[in-house]
């Protein structure tokens, strides 16, 4: 399936802009002139990267970075210009990333659609930090079919195992996918899913021992993130699910709505219960694998 | 001392050489032994560039370090510095460190420039410890090097070396912290200092573990 690719440039550059991208095959251009008519072409449309000229009749392209904010965050921004650096007012976008290509540059045009393919297959605009063998991590967690398997009310009945252990307010099992966290079980919260970029989980995952934030206010990585604190969260302790090939596919954790520590013989606790969460998952697997070859023979 | 290795990039005191792409994550707690380490990563060899963002000193003292490490490398050194005024074509000044859409899009710009001159190129944050403490939100640093840092090196013929004092405030658990941003590294090597002159490195690369004894 072709990938769309906003592109929003001047009257007189568009096209140029447009048969630039879609020299790539798997791209296709959408067209747009202002940043308003952008604005309305990303609600209307999934789009999956974004290539934006920096002036434009009605605004500028960090006006499309602003409405790509809104709208839809995880997709890429090309700021496509010959505008210098120097010369661009960030002043309301400083925390906003954008790939810049100056489009005098010689190659400039050639390397458009090699560029928005970039940022497209490796979201290289992600705010959080991906292992470098993140493929074959997502190939091992590929390997469990967790929609089909009967483990929610496992995991259910051991998040209120492990809530009333710790005395917690929440506990929940969770695995990582590619852009977001799927919760599996939750007590003593509603949690479905979250984009990796808000959870804490997506940081935990990248450490061996147990991961314990205190007070998420107190910790830079977690302190501006609104999601955490809409869901009133201020202690975090997760500890990883980890397959038998060394891959961690996903955490259980505990949080808490007042700051809290926990001691090492706790955090070994915790990590024997992510044990646990994990054996079910593989028994569960194990047994549907046979099934399935039972079936088939 | 040969300019290249095979096709990799030379690094001397054994560090190197490093293969094309590599990203090197540089940590410790002395930040002289720490700028001395990403000096040698960083110096450009003949037919190289370099890109350097610092946010500790001036261009020119920092060219002037790369002249230190290998003849002519600040002269193939584009800077951008935190400390001082632009000057020339190869030192601008980053006004301020916090604004990371308007330091990624200089970056990205220079790298660009680097490369239209010689495809080898290397790139070297010094240091990013500082550029976590100015940040209200950590997630936008992540971006940063997620997309101005580490693409360029998966896209070009490059390496990069991004340093990291471990000592300072950053905002957020310095241990914790690092040990995540190693697993985005293809290299992570640790300074310590263990006298005035004299450094052992652990280097934990593609190639295993080792330690290395190093001069300052």
């Amino acid at each position: 399936m072709a990938r769309s690719v906003l592109c929003v440039d001047t009257e007189e550059r568009i096209d140029e802009v447009a048969a630039a991208v879609e020299a790539d095959e798997s791209l296709t251009a959408r067209t747009a002139t202002t940043v308003e008519e952008a604005r309305e072409t990303l609600d209307a449309e999934p789009i999956v990267c974004v290539v934006t000229a920096y002036e434009l009749p009605d605004g500028t392209g960090l006006e499309i970075v602003g409405a790509i904010r809104d709208i839809a965050p995880q997709t890429p921004c090309v700021l496509f210009t010959d505008v210098p650096p120097a010369e661009i007012d960030t002043a309301s976008f400083e925390e906003s990333i954008v790939e810049y290509l100056n489009r005098d540059l010689p190659d400039a045009h050639d390397r458009l659609a090699f560029v928005a393919n970039d940022v497209i297959d490796y979201s290289a605009q992600a705010s959080f930090i991906r292992p470098d063998d993140e493929d074959e991590r997502l190939e091992t967690l590929a390997q469990y079919d967790v929609e089909d398997l009967p483990i929610e009310d496992s995991f259910e009945r051991l998040t209120d195992l492990i809530a009333s252990h710790f005395d917690a307010a929440v506990a929940f099992i969770g695995l990582i996918e590619e852009e977001e966290e799927n919760f599996l079980a939750c007590h003593g919260g509603d949690l479905d899913t979250l984009t990796r970029e808000n959870t804490i989980c997506t940081h935990s995952m990248l450490q061996e021992d147990v991961m314990v934030v205190e007070d998420i206010m107190q910790d830079a990585r977690f302190a501006e993130n609104e999601q955490l604190q809409n869901l009133g969260i201020r202690s975090y302790a997760g500890a990883n699910m980890t397959a038998s090939n060394g891959q961690v596919i996903g955490q259980v954790c505990l949080l808490d709505h007042v700051p809290r520590s926990y001691d090492a013989e706790e955090q070994a606790e915790l990590e024997d219960f992510a044990d646990t969460a994990m054996e079910i998952l593989e028994l569960r697997q194990t047994v549907r694998d046979a099934e399935r070859t039972e079936v088939a023979q | 001392m040969s300019s290249l290795s095979a096709d990799g990039f030379d690094v001397p005191d054994g560090i190197g050489p490093l293969a094309s792409g590599t990203s090197v994550l540089l940590t410790g707690d002395d930040a002289d032994a720490l700028e001395s380490v990403f000096a040698r990563v960083v110096a450009p060899a003949d037919g190289e560039r370099s890109v350097v963002l610092t946010t500790e000193h001036r261009g020119r003292a920092v060219q002037r370090t790369l002249n230190g490490e290998r003849r002519g490398a600040g002269d193939r050194a584009a800077v951008m510095a935190a400390e001082g005024a632009a000057s020339g074509d190869d030192i601008t000044a980053i006004d301020d460190l916090a604004d990371l859409t308007g330091l990624g899009m200089a970056f990205s710009s220079l790298v660009a420039e680097a490369q239209q001159e010689t495809e080898r190129f290397r790139t070297g944050i010094y240091l990013c410890s500082t550029v976590a403490s100015e940040i209200d939100d950590t997630r936008s640093l992540y971006r940063f090097l997620n997309s101005n840092f580490l693409t360029e090196l998966r896209r070009g013929n490059g390496i990069g070396v991004c340093a990291i004092d471990t000592s300072a405030d950053i905002g957020a658990d310095v241990e914790s912290t690092v040990t995540g941003l190693k697993t985005s590294f293809k290299t992570h090597i640790d300074v310590d200092a263990t006298d005035r002159r004299n450094a052992e490195l652990a280097v934990d690369g593609p190639d295993g573990e080792r330690t290395l004894d190093v001069a300052l």
